[in-house]
């Protein structure tokens, strides 16, 4: 008997089975239904910036190869040879004009086209080696240098896909004269827990904050965000969560990076260039986004970008019970060298797998997911109902808008959630 | 630490004496009894103020074929990306970061230490790689078990790089970098101390 998913998530999402992060038979309608069909992101254009540039990636449990080609072009390839299916790179990220595969030497070039096969001369047949290259994932979009692919040939436009959360996204990226880079390999690491519980707590779930970072996060930045704090839905599965500073804050209280404690510590200098950009925010960003002091974004399904201390993630599955969580520290594009090192310590330091606050959350996501398949508890669904039908519209930002306690974007993320499983079982 | 002085695999008598390795040795020792006592307070003071305490990412670079043949082709440097480096290191931190560390291990609310780990490290391969004036460098490696309550015991290897500074009051640790032997980092936490 298939899952009943209206079982498993019902109708305005206000409970929600356990099943939902630990049954087999549901990973396996996420694999078909989600990572089969929507956007994945796969790498920031900085990280290949020269033809033969290339870094791996996953879509769900599939290798990937994210490579600049020598047309300029970025390709997305598995990383699986057509001949026996070994990995043909297995370096985290380089230079290089080809991927050989071990086995028998499988030659593909950077694009993914396969240009040798060393044992075909001695057979008389030719092999079409047109059709043997590696497999390319079928749609690659860029939206500001963010790199995305799909396995649906049909699915939207990547900027239909974003839709609205582009504005919140660009609030921040737009902020730098020259945009934001990633810096270097992103930290990973593997958690015995489900793929979601880290989007979830990404997407929308600020009001952890106060109580299982309580040993850390001092009260006074609790309170700035139960008073100023907005969640934003500008599309289901997407979410924002920020703070709309009052336009007479002081700089240092509005600005990117003042939060960090790198920063804070990295002297004058760094401190002055924090307040350039702010003091220019308006007019990059326009008057209202200019207030925005960003918590935490989700993109779905598995993107996440921690604001504050600047780390985007995805939360990469490996069935349902382990999660490789990719991290990466990201700098404003412009900045001097020196100022990139300071700044990705604001990530590295509280979060990541060394992290002084993660280390609190990746401890919760494993919590949960023990609670999570638990037996004899079938009839108490975890509880979404905070806040239920209290999003507005406003006319000054796109999407459905909220105090951060309201539980919707997470309802909004599961109801979606729910209709992609409910396709995939056709 | 230079990779020159990593490979230099004599020390010179005339500066690490039997005395100094002892000495050295206890320094380790004591270090190791006072984490694993949970003691991190004590601890702490056996760090320099300006100490600068560096876990590098660990990656798969793509071997360079002209090394070919050479140990620099396979050598551990290459893996590394540290506080030099323009990748994202594990750890980064000066005297305040560990500062907070120590502070969170004694509040209740620190739910990924409550109940705390059992920790047991075993420190050995103590080399006086150089002696400058007043600093020491020393590697040393570490094997670690890690167990908290409700979760799988953990094995932590690594090698530790530091420079110890030699004043009235004992050694400081004046700079440390952990090479952790991970290549999937499966473990709880690196956010303990090293």
């Amino acid at each position: 008997m298939p899952i009943n998913i209206a079982d498993v998530v019902n109708d305005d999402a206000t409970l929600i089975s356990r099943r939902a992060w630990s049954d087999p038979e549901i990973y396996e309608l996420e694999k078909r239904g989600i990572f089969a069909k929507a956007w994945l992101f796969l790498a920031h254009e900085s990280q290949i910036r020269e033809s033969g540039d290339f870094v791996q990636a996953y879509m769900g449990e599939t290798p990937i190869i994210v490579s600049r080609g020598p047309d300029g072009a970025v390709y997305a390839n598995i990383n699986s040879c057509s001949h026996r299916g070994l990995p043909v790179c297995r370096s985290d990220h380089g230079n290089t004009t080809k991927f050989v595969c071990p086995y028998h030497n499988w030659n593909y070039d950077v694009t993914g086209k396969l240009v040798a096969i060393p044992q075909e001369r001695h057979v008389k047949g030719r092999p079409d080696k047109g059709k043997l290259g590696l497999k390319a994932v079928p749609r690659v979009e860029s939206w500001n240098g963010m790199v995305f692919g799909s396995f649906d040939p049909e699915v939207e436009s990547l900027d239909d896909y974003l839709g609205d959360m582009r504005f919140y996204l660009d609030a921040f990226f737009a902020r730098f004269p020259q945009g934001i880079e990633f810096y270097g390999a992103p930290q990973r690491w593997k958690i015995n827990a489900n793929w979601k519980l880290p989007v979830e707590n990404q997407l929308g779930d600020v009001n952890h904050g106060p109580f299982l970072h309580a040993a850390v996060i001092p009260p006074e930045a609790n309170t700035e965000v139960f008073e100023l704090g907005l969640s934003v839905v500008p599309k289901p599965g997407h979410g924002a969560t920020f703070r709309l500073m009052p336009e007479d804050a002081p700089v240092e209280s509005v600005a990117w990076g003042f939060e960090g404690l790198a920063t804070l510590l990295g002297g004058a200098e760094v401190q002055d260039y924090l307040r350039e950009i702010q003091a220019r925010a308006k007019e990059r960003v326009g008057p209202l986004r200019s207030r925005m002091k960003g918590l935490t974004y989700g993109v779905y399904p598995n993107l996440s970008f921690l604001w504050s201390n600047t780390a985007f993630k995805v939360s990469h599955p490996r069935g349902p019970g382990q999660v490789e969580y990719w991290s990466w520290s990201v700098v404003p594009a412009d900045a001097p060298d020196d100022f990139k090192k300071i700044m990705r310590g604001n990530h590295t330091a509280f979060f990541g797998p060394g992290g002084i606050l993660e280390q609190e959350d990746s401890e919760a996501w494993v919590q949960q997911f023990q609670g999570s398949k638990i037996d004899y508890a079938e009839d108490r669904p975890y509880f979404y109902g905070l806040g239920l039908g209290e999003e507005q519209e406003r006319s000054d930002m796109p999407g459905l808008v909220s105090v951060t306690a309201n539980e919707f974007y997470a309802r909004h993320f599961f109801s979606r959630w729910r209709s992609a499983l409910e396709a995939a079982q056709g | 630490m230079s990779d020159e002085k990593m490979q230099s695999d004599c020390y010179d008598p005339a500066k690490v004496t039997p005395a100094l390795q002892l000495d050295v040795e206890q320094f380790y020792y004591r270090e190791a009894r006072l984490l694993d006592n949970r003691q991190y307070q004590t601890w702490l003071a056996l760090c320099s103020e300006s100490i600068h305490y560096v876990m590098p990412a660990r990656t798969n670079p793509l071997v360079d074929n002209s090394e070919r043949g050479n140990e620099s082709m396979i050598s551990i440097e290459r893996e590394l990306e540290g506080a030099d480096s323009t990748g994202t290191p594990i750890r980064n931190e000066t005297y305040p970061y560990l500062m907070l560390r120590v502070e969170r291990s004694f509040k209740p609310n620190a739910w990924a230490e409550n109940p705390p780990a059992r920790t047991r490290r075993i420190v050995g391969n103590i080399e006086i790689l150089d002696v400058q004036d007043e600093q020491l460098s020393v590697t040393s490696a570490f094997h670690l078990n890690y167990s908290r309550p409700g979760s799988d015991n953990f094995l932590y290897a690594g090698q530790r790089r530091d420079v110890l500074l030699r004043g009235e009051d004992g050694y400081k640790i004046l700079d440390r970098v952990i090479i952790m032997d991970v290549a999937e980092i499966m473990l709880p936490t690196l956010g303990l101390f090293l």
